[in-house]
Order: C-alpha cells, then sequence, then structure tokens
C-alpha cells in the first residue's frame, strides 16, 4: 500500500467507527434494558476515542484533519440495516455477533498487509481498537448471558457482512 | 429508521418519553413522585433511585445530541461521547449503592421530564443551555448539599458517591459553558436560540411543576417551588466556567444562600 492507499483505508475505518457511534447513540434511548443502555453508552465513547485516533492518524498522512471517506456502497448498506433493527436481541447481536467481529478482521488484515515498520503508528492504532473491540464483543455477550437476552439468528447479516472483501469505496 | 416522536402536553410540543425497563413507572408529575421527607431508609433509597433515574435520562439525552446535530463540531461530539460514558457510570455505581441499601430497579416511579423539554429543542446550543448549563449545574448545586447530608448521617459510601459524580459534573457543564460561547461566536443568532431554549424550560416549568401545598403519592407535602431552591455551589459552578455576574443571579434567585467550601469547616449553609 502507498501512502494514499493508507490515508483512504485510514479515513474509511474512522468512517466506520463514527457510524457506530452514531448508531449507538440511536439505539440508547429507544432500548429499554436500563443495563443495555449504560453498555451502549460506555461503547458510543470507545468508538468515538476510535474515530479521533484514526482521524488523527489520517491527517499524519497528507489529509485533512479528521479526513472521513465513505466506506463502499455495500458497506454502508450494512450499516443502515443497523438502524432498522427493533427489538434488543437483534440490535446487539447484530452489533457485537456481526459487525464488531467482521470489523477485528478488516484491521487485522490491513496491519497483515501494511508495512509494520514504515505505517507503524496506524499498527499501534488498529491494534488498540481491535483490543477495545474485542473487550466490548465480550462485554455483550456477558451481559446478554446475565440478563437473559437471547441471540436470535444472525447469518443473513454475517453472510452479507463476509460477502464483502473490502470497505473501502 | 426509529426516532422518539412528540406529544403536547398541556400547549407544549414536548418529546415522547425514552424506552424504559417495564420495571419502572414513568410519571409525569411531581405530585405523582414518592419523595420523602428525611433521610430514613425508605427516603434515601428512593433519593438515590431518583438520581439514578435522572443520569440514565441524561445519558438518553446526551446520546440523542449525537444523533440530531451530526454536523456539530467533531471535538463538542466528542466531548458528548465522553458524557455519555461518564453518565453511564453513574448510572451504575448508584445502582450498585441502591442494592447495597437494599434497594431495587423500579422501586419508585420515575420522571423523563429533562428528556421531554431538552430533546423538545431543535438546536444543539439550546440543548446544551438547558441540559448541560441549567439542568446539570442545578444539579450540581443539589448534589453538593445532598453529599454532606448524607456524610451528617454517617453515610459516607453515598456521599463519596456522590462527590465523584459532582466532579464529572462540573465537566458536563463547563464544555457546554465553552461551547455555548463558541458557537455564539460564529454566529450571533445562536444567543437568541439559547434565550429561546430557557424561555421554553420556564414555560414547561410555569406549567408542570407542583402548586404549593400539593400533597404527592407518598403524604408529603410539597412547599412552594420557590422555598426549594438549593443553595449555589459557588466553588463548582467556578470550576465549571460560570461568570461573577452569572453567579451573583443565579445566588439571588436562591436568595444568597450558597455552599461553603468543607475544607473550611463548615457543613452549614448560609
Amino acid at each position: 500500500m502507498n501512502v494514499k492507499q493508507r490515508a483512504e483505508a485510514i479515513g474509511t475505518f474512522r468512517y466506520i467507527e463514527v457510524r457506530l457511534m452514531e448508531t449507538a447513540a440511536l439505539w440508547v434511548p429507544l432500548t429499554a434494558e436500563m443495563e443495555v443502555k449504560v453498555l451502549l453508552g460506555r461503547h458510543i465513547f470507545d468508538f468515538a476515542q476510535h474515530a479521533d485516533w484514526l482521524g488523527k492518524r489520517a491527517f499524519e498522512l497528507r489529509q485533512p484533519e479528521h479526513f472521513t471517506r465513505k466506506a463502499n456502497d455495500a458497506y454502508v448498506g450494512l450499516l443502515d440495516s443497523l438502524k432498522e433493527t427493533h427489538s434488543t436481541e437483534e440490535k446487539l447481536s447484530s452489533l457485537y455477533d456481526v459487525v464488531l467481529p467482521g470489523l477485528v478482521r478488516r484491521y487485522e488484515a490491513y496491519v497483515a498487509e501494511t508495512d509494520a515498520l514504515l505505517d507503524a503508528p496506524s499498527v499501534v492504532i488498529l491494534q488498540r481498537i481491535a483490543t477495545d473491540l474485542r473487550r466490548q464483543i465480550e462485554e455483550g455477550t456477558r451481559l446478554r448471558t446475565e440478563l437473559g437476552i437471547g441471540t436470535p439468528s444472525v447469518n443473513v447479516l454475517r453472510q452479507k457482512e463476509g460477502a464483502i472483501a473490502t470497505v473501502v469505496a | 429508521m426509529q426516532q422518539i416522536g412528540y406529544i403536547e402536553i398541556q400547549g407544549l410540543r414536548l418529546r415522547d418519553d425514552p424506552a424504559r425497563d417495564a420495571c419502572f413507572q414513568v410519571v409525569r408529575s411531581d405530585a405523582e413522585m414518592h419523595e420523602y421527607d428525611g433521610a430514613g431508609d425508605v427516603a434515601r433509597r428512593e433519593l438515590i433511585h431518583r438520581h439514578m433515574s435522572n443520569e440514565v435520562t441524561s445519558l438518553d439525552i446526551a446520546a440523542q445530541m449525537l444523533v440530531d446535530f451530526p454536523d456539530a463540531p467533531w471535538e463538542l461530539k466528542m466531548e458528548l461521547a465522553r458524557q455519555c460514558w461518564d453518565e453511564s457510570r453513574h448510572v451504575m455505581v448508584l445502582y450498585r449503592r441502591l442494592l447495597e441499601l437494599g434497594g431495587k430497579k423500579g422501586e419508585f416511579p420515575i420522571s423523563t421530564f429533562e428528556w421531554s423539554v431538552t430533546s423538545a429543542l431543535d438546536d444543539i446550543a439550546g440543548r446544551l443551555a438547558t441540559q448541560n448549563r441549567t439542568f446539570e449545574a442545578g444539579a450540581m448545586d443539589v448534589v453538593g448539599g445532598l453529599a454532606r447530608g448524607f456524610r451528617d448521617i454517617e453515610d459516607e459510601k453515598t456521599a463519596a458517591v456522590l462527590d465523584g459524580i459532582l466532579a464529572d459534573e462540573i465537566q458536563h457543564v463547563r464544555f457546554a459553558n465553552r461551547w455555548i460561547k463558541k458557537l455564539a461566536q460564529l454566529d450571533r443568532r445562536v444567543l437568541l436560540k439559547v434565550a429561546m431554549a430557557i424561555r421554553f424550560l420556564s414555560e414547561a416549568n410555569a406549567r408542570l411543576v407542583w402548586k404549593p401545598g400539593e400533597v404527592n403519592a407518598v403524604g408529603k407535602v410539597l412547599r412552594d417551588p420557590k422555598e426549594t431552591i438549593p443553595a449555589v455551589n459557588i466553588e463548582d459552578r467556578k470550576l465549571a466556567e460560570f461568570s461573577d455576574d452569572e453567579i451573583a443571579v443565579i445566588l439571588r434567585q436562591a436568595g444568597f444562600r450558597s455552599l461553603i467550601p468543607e475544607e473550611k469547616g463548615l457543613t452549614a449553609e448560609q
């Protein structure tokens, strides 16, 4: 990857983190369960911090500060579909069982592909974010177990996510 | 996309209630709340339950601002996102304390008045002025006094929880003060929006607040609202960057009663 390609990827990842922040924020007042609201409230700030780190990194790659690049149509469609989920079960499964694990894989793929020395600042940021995302997944899973919230089938969404080779437009 | 709509109450267009667990009874008037006199076990639990519920509402409000104003400056959105995290922690720490005191979620009625008023406003400066600069700043006065009250009855655990929350609230008020100023510098019409928001809040208060002598659901006679304005937490309001002139106005409204810093060895209101 050259500098431009790296910046485009980082800007796209920022777009995704901002969209996740907005989605979690949308769900907070719509979600009845207090403990779930609280979980989402904590994760809103995680996503915001990720977006902030990525925005600063993009600036170092010759882009404007907070550079954000819309993901490709297929992935935007996937993110849009989160806004249409209704039940708490569906919301949590979509986010914690599909989107976040998929994102971890995508960040790991970037880290594997880029020059780990030349692009070390991006690598460090993405590794930190991946650690956060794994924690979020674990917290989402644990809370559902504690509250007895079901895990509906999200196979359709999972297939859609898996079919998107790259998020960069 | 799902969104929470609007309702009309006493001629005011307010935001409809945010979702709550089925165990909660959401009421629309102070008289329906179960606020007790004194500092008995039930009164303490009700107070903690009420504050826990208010923190949930603050989380709802901050989150909804991120949804309703996607074009807000990024640094302001970071503050709101951080506030979401803070309010989430406040909910859980109060919930933990409630459980320690033998209480439970849904034990008392709750109100989402702050959400209904704030989230009905259609501009971000108005919401910051209403929620952060008015409700949360008012909560700084209330919580500062309550922490002392809990210390007086030797409930150090609850006092420490409230004191920790109060420190966070200062930043929520401070960033609102800073951003309202910044937004107003960019566009003077923001000041008009802020004034309209405050007028809307005053109108909502005037129509929905309890009447002196009204008796609440647990038999407490409610005093004149003017008599229940808390002592002003001058020290924390200064940290939250209220100007001396602004504090003077608030003091006048509170009958010049203020909280005296505890390190000076005084605990009474002046």
